[in-house]
């Protein structure tokens, strides 16, 4: 409790210092590119765009899987491994071959809230939610998704790059109005979550005893999947499949800060955030564009593989 | 309506699904009263319980506090209402304070931080169930029963006049479950209503002032402890042999599951066995025999003995006479009877005074074949002489006219069934 204050002025500063330090960085090397024309439109017009898409994609991926774990009662949770980023790129796919590219956050929003409820509906229902169940479900809805996506890929013909481009997750075309629309996204729907903090704590221990407790456990559980479902679809509309800021990002803050989800789901923003902007900065600049969601795989599967380590020493 | 009883319910129905756990229960719980609900294994008691705390929908009429408990607001029943699970997952590293802090989210705003009586009280629910030393542990870490009393304090800490309690003790130790139950009676002293479902029947008739029993989601008995647990109506309901008695210490209906006597066995006619004994010699082997297939009988005794009470609480037959006052000479007729119709004699050596002399000189009337002599390993017949000497006597004659002598209870067995010496739990 005492550290979080300062814990929380930390993270702030460096999340500022990320945004600005990633802003002035490019495979051009770091620093103002020389003077120009040119090189203000490339910091002003491309870089801080994408900077801030990154940061917003980052957050709303990681307060999205902090929700979800509380309500899944599982720290294994994650839109990722749960199907419903699958779900939202399904919806964008079919947005981009059958409607030329409109709507596709409805759409994308759409396709997630379908899955986290085929997941929800088969894992989720009552008493306590076996790991395995989950994750096989996640697995089995990402899996059934994606076979849809690939058959939308085989018949899209000029469409097939745009599709291709949802399913690797990168922010190469991000624009002002990407920034712009993810924290559209961001600012509500992580303020409901945030003011939500203690129904997250007492779902968390299970939906009984949050109705014990004095929470409206039901309309708590409909707002969560809700919020989060936004979240992770607007996220996968700007940037295509990111996988593990969702679920690396919460763990790492609880280890900072304790399990509170008053704490978690704000602390979440900025490191969710500060994650995927540097990830973001050392695929464009070291790996010469490589699609972002490559590296946070690279990063996230090994730390996943580590969790369930832990737990099996655990318990 | 009925303002008098915290909780009122009527004609509830309730289940999963299709199919339905709770039948028909109707049943008041007055303030100030600690109510154990108990019943064998899959018969709805926890079902019923999370019934009355509206986390299963039921029809029928559930008044809380004289109001419908679908008229409360999530927050109202937080209040009013507090439930103490079995269990409960623990998949995040919370410490032990945050959990029981949850218990005052009902009373403040989300908007709102908790203010110091909050903490104040949370602290003085940790005291009371004894895990303030863990307020700052993850609950991780913790044991099962520090985990169940975690449970408690939490619900304590949500101050509501009604509190439901799953099986509050399972985890926790004999000192622990004596404490938290302690506890509960106090809380219903002071005028909570105190709802628990128990599986040890004991501590349910020692701790609660009234106990309803549940058969396949239907009220069987409702009443004070010892009206309830009755052997006939553990039979009926659990299906199991106990004998109740009433608790020396606690003067609480107290109770034993156990293999009454006198069973049948199925292989023809049980043996004929009479145990004489006395001053407590033959509680232990009576208990022993009971479960043997024998038909036994005992005598004689005087009501004041505790082979006698043994006796009553097996069930066994007996000749009993008045203490303090010489053996009448009908009771001598039907124990004479007894014995000539005994297919085995089991004498438990045990004081013998000029009172129950008579009671060892009808053996010698006996064929010794027949009779059976346990005397306690390391002892000899004099120190139980009171008689000047014709007590060990009479048993020296008995061993001298054949009659077999062992010092176990396995010696015992071996004599009664000869041939085949094989034991039958």
């Amino acid at each position: 409790m005492t550290r979080t204050l300062p814990l929380t002025i930390v993270m702030i500063a460096a999340a500022v210092l990320t945004i600005v330090l990633c802003t002035f960085t490019g495979p051009a090397g770091f620093g103002i590119p020389s003077a120009g024309q040119g090189a203000a439109d490339i910091v002003g017009g491309i870089r801080l765009p994408r900077v801030l898409a990154a940061f917003f994609v980052g957050a709303s991926l990681a307060v999205a899987g902090a929700a979800m774990q509380a309500l899944f009662k599982n720290p294994m949770a994650d839109p990722y491994i749960l199907g419903t980023s699958s779900g939202g790129a399904l919806g964008a796919s079919l947005a981009i071959v059958f409607l030329g590219g409109f709507f596709v956050p409805i759409f994308a929003w759409i396709g997630a809230v379908v899955a986290i409820l085929i997941v929800w509906s088969i894992a989720g229902r009552r008493g306590v939610i076996s790991v395995e169940t989950l994750l096989l479900t996640g697995i089995a809805v990402s899996f059934f998704f994606s076979a849809i996506v690939s058959f939308l890929i085989a018949i899209a013909g000029q469409n097939v790059h745009q599709i291709i481009f949802w399913l690797m997750g990168g922010f190469w075309n991000a624009s002002p109005s990407d920034a712009i629309l993810s924290a559209c996204i961001l600012v509500p729907a992580g303020a409901l979550l945030f003011f939500m903090g203690r129904d997250l704590n007492a779902l968390s221990l299970g939906e009984e005893t949050a109705a014990h407790l004095g929470i409206d456990a039901t309309r708590a559980r409909w707002a969560v999947l809700g919020g989060s479902t936004l979240l992770v679809a607007g996220a996968v509309s700007i940037a295509g499949c990111i996988g593990f800021i969702g679920l690396v990002t919460p763990h790492i803050v609880r280890m900072l800060m304790g399990p509170d989800n008053r704490v978690v789901i704000p602390a979440c923003i900025l490191a969710g955030g500060m994650l995927l902007v540097i990830s973001d900065t050392l695929a464009r600049t070291f790996f010469s564009d490589l699609p972002v969601g490559i590296i946070t795989a690279f990063i996230g599967a090994p730390f996943f593989i580590w969790l369930i380590h832990q737990r099996g020493m655990a318990t | 309506m009925n303002d008098k009883y915290s909780i009122h319910a009527q004609n509830l129905h309730a289940g999963y699904g299709t199919i339905e756990i709770v039948k028909s229960v109707s049943c008041t719980f007055a303030p100030g009263t600690f109510t154990g609900i108990i019943g064998p294994n899959g018969s709805g008691k926890t079902t019923l319980l999370r019934t009355f705390s509206r986390v299963i929908p039921a029809s029928g009429i559930l008044l809380l506090d004289g109001k419908p408990v679908s008229d409360y607001t999530p927050a109202e029943l937080g209040m009013a209402l507090g439930f103490v699970p079995q269990d409960e997952g623990r998949p995040f590293p919370y410490t032990v304070m945050q959990v029981v802090l949850m218990a005052r989210y009902a009373r403040t705003s989300r908007f709102a931080a908790l203010v110091p009586e909050d903490y104040a009280r949370c602290h003085r629910a940790l005291a009371e169930t004894g895990v303030s030393h863990l307020a700052d542990r993850s609950i991780r870490t913790l044991s099962g029963g520090e985990w169940q009393r975690v449970l408690i304090a939490r619900s304590l800490a949500q101050d509501t006049k009604v509190l439901l309690l799953d099986e509050p003790t399972s985890h926790l130790d004999l000192s622990h479950q004596s404490d938290i139950l302690t506890l509960m009676r106090r809380l219903a002293g002071s005028g909570s209503t105190i709802i628990g479902v128990f599986h040890d029947l004991n501590l349910a008739a020692l701790y609660c002032d009234r106990l309803i029993m549940i058969q396949h989601g239907e009220l069987v008995a409702d009443g004070t402890p010892a009206q309830v647990l009755t052997p006939k109506k553990i039979r009926e309901v659990y299906g199991a042999d106990v004998v109740t008695s009433c608790h020396p210490a606690t003067g609480r209906t107290f109770l034993m599951p156990i293999k009454t006597a006198n069973g049948t066995n199925s292989a023809g006619k049980p043996l004929n066995v009479q145990v004489i004994s006395g001053g407590g010699s033959g509680s232990d082997l009576l208990h022993f025999l009971s479960g043997k297939c024998l038909s036994l009988s005992l005598g004689i005794l005087a009501t004041t003995d505790t082979d006698y009470l043994t006796a009553q609480a097996l069930d066994i037959p007996c000749v009993p006479v008045l203490p303090f006052s010489p053996i009448p000479a009908h009771a001598l007729e039907k124990f004479k009877r007894m014995l000539s119709r005994a297919d085995r004699i089991i004498l438990s050596v045990h004081p013998v005074g000029t009172g129950n002399l008579p009671v060892i000189g009808a053996l010698s009337e006996v064929d010794p074949a027949r009779i059976i002599i346990h005397l306690p390993e390391g002892r000899d017949f004099s120190s139980y002489d009171y008689a000047k000497g014709a007590a060990a006597a009479a048993f020296e004659n008995l061993c001298a006219a054949g009659a077999q002598c062992t010092t176990s209870y396995d010696g015992i067995l071996q004599h009664l069934y000869p041939v085949a010496p094989e034991t039958h739990e």
